[in-house]
């Protein structure tokens, strides 16, 4: 669940923030395969705080909007966002999701998994799978987990993390 | 132990999933044409505003490449336009030592002015040819306004050459009036580098000011009727023998850029260094050539006119003299009548 404290509005402010940042800065960025997924981070911090149901639609909405935009095999991303999300929502059960770090190992490990999941749903070469998951998979995460951090400590009494944990 | 509120949350999110998952299988195993209608169709309704704002992104990336690229174009346009002036010059020395080159009756060999950005250059000069371009010891140098020097050493692929400002140098001259003759020398009076000093003439020779001095041939370094300088007044003179001119040098070697080395000079170069009156007097011969090769031309093209008028004029009167031909199947077969002669007409 969302926490009490942190009003809805304000977190559509900076799930807001992010969607400028993934569709108006990221094009600008030179690395685009390294840079952030900034859709994702927000996917991530949102199905972290809410019931796994929820988390489902959003990826789902994202996955749809990831696959409109580039059509390489509709439904991968669908498919790989509902999973994701899903999958995120249950996982806060088990780990600390007011914790600092163990939001930025999510959204790295998320991030992985998601691309692994539309590769291979998406029926890439064995070759391209292996570099994918390999080089820029990993690098991607990377930035996209410490843009999470980045955010988290930037937003931290709206997302409820503890520094002291 | 779980409540009923609790339990039914979790089925409705199971539910939630499986619809969702559902709905990407089909999504994913539906025909491509059903995929792409349907990205379309997100992309011009729900995703147009994230579309737009993509498109802004990459148009901005775009036009700072674009500033960039025209930046670094007016750039070079404003270096281009810089060098210009420059490259007027430099197009204009090298005219004038291929015309030089064409007068030459001696053989000679080209060769670049490598300056060195010190403050004796001027004194000697590094050229870009040596012994292997046939260039060898005390060749003579010259530009096309006069005298430069001579070489002083040779290497395999350049030479030095001690220019008229060297101290050490010295080239026996004579007026170009021929009546007075002497050394010329680097001026010792304090004036300056960029000054001449003829030497040794005699007392009684006057040279008026303006007077071209030439090298006399003497002491066969220095072929005879290079210009060396132009008097300009008499610096000292010593009672009763000797006055010393001040001369105004020919070439600068600190501007020289291009010069010629005389690998074998013989004879008198006088023909090949004509005064400025020559020059100009040559410069309004050619264009006086041109204007006349082009009042020719432009005879030619009125006489072609006038001509192509008279023609014009003519077949206007045929048409109208010539008679209109009624073909009759009778007279198909029997002879052609002559035809109407335009010349006639002109006649």
């Amino acid at each position: 669940m969302i926490p009490a404290r942190a009003s809805r509005l304000q977190l559509g402010m900076v799930f807001l923030l992010l969607i400028v940042l993934h569709f108006y800065v990221r094009p600008r960025l030179g690395a685009s395969r390294a840079s952030p997924d900034f859709l994702f981070v927000g996917l991530l911090l949102y199905a972290m705080r809410s019931p796994p149901g929820a988390a489902a639609l959003a990826g789902f909405a994202i996955g749809l909007a990831a696959d409109s935009l580039t059509p390489a095999r509709f439904g991968a991303a669908t498919l790989a966002h509902t999973v994701v999300g899903y999958l995120a929502s249950w996982t806060r059960a088990v780990f600390f999701a007011d914790n600092l770090l163990v939001n930025a190992a999510f959204v790295a490990s998320g991030l992985w998994l998601r691309d692994l999941i539309v590769l291979a749903v998406s029926g890439s070469a064995d070759r391209s799978l292996l570099t994918e998951l390999a080089v820029y998979s990993p690098l991607q995460a990377v930035t996209s987990a410490l843009f999470a951090l980045l955010v988290l400590l930037a937003f931290r009494e709206w997302f409820s993390i503890r520094l002291d944990a | 132990m779980a409540s009923a509120s609790e339990r039914s949350y979790t089925r409705r999110d199971t539910v939630t999933f499986l619809v969702c998952l559902g709905l990407s299988l089909v999504g994913l195993f539906s025909p491509d044409s059903w995929g792409l209608s349907i990205a379309a169709a997100l992309r011009g309704s729900v995703l147009a505003p994230l579309v737009w704002l993509q498109v802004r992104a990459e148009e901005g990336k775009t036009s700072k490449v674009r500033l960039r690229a025209i930046t670094a174009q007016r750039d070079s346009a404003a270096y281009l336009a810089q060098g210009l002036p420059s490259l007027l010059a430099e197009n204009e020395r090298l005219r004038q030592l291929l015309l030089l080159s064409r007068r030459l009756a001696s053989s000679y060999v080209a060769a670049e002015v490598l300056h060195e950005a010190q403050a004796t250059d001027g004194r000697t000069l590094l050229l870009s040819a040596g012994s292997r371009d046939g260039v060898s010891v005390f060749d003579p140098v010259v530009a096309p306004e006069g005298l430069i020097g001579v070489v002083l050493s040779v290497a395999k692929r350049t030479s030095i050459v001690m220019t008229w400002a060297h101290p050490e140098f010295r080239v026996s001259a004579f007026t170009v009036t021929g009546n007075a003759a002497g050394v010329v020398a680097p001026s010792t009076s304090g004036v300056g580098e960029s000054a001449l000093e003829f030497r040794g003439v005699p007392y009684r020779d006057s040279v008026p000011v303006g007077t071209l001095v030439l090298s006399s041939g003497l002491g066969g370094v220095y072929p005879k009727g290079i210009p060396v300088g132009a008097v300009t007044g008499v610096v000292r003179e010593q009672a009763g023998w000797e006055r010393v001119y001040r001369l105004r040098p020919a070439a600068n070697p600190g501007s020289v850029a291009h010069v010629l080395i005389l690998v074998a000079p013989s004879g008198d170069l006088g023909r090949a260094f004509p005064s400025d009156s020559m020059l100009r007097v040559q410069r309004l011969d050619s264009i006086e050539r041109v204007r006349r090769t082009d009042s020719v031309a432009q005879a030619a093209r009125d006489a072609r006119a006038r001509r192509a008028d008279s023609i014009a004029a003519l077949q206007r009167d045929t048409t109208r003299v010539r008679p209109r031909r009624v073909v009759q199947p009778d007279t198909m077969a029997g002879p052609v009548a002559p035809a109407a002669v335009p010349g006639d007409s002109a006649r």
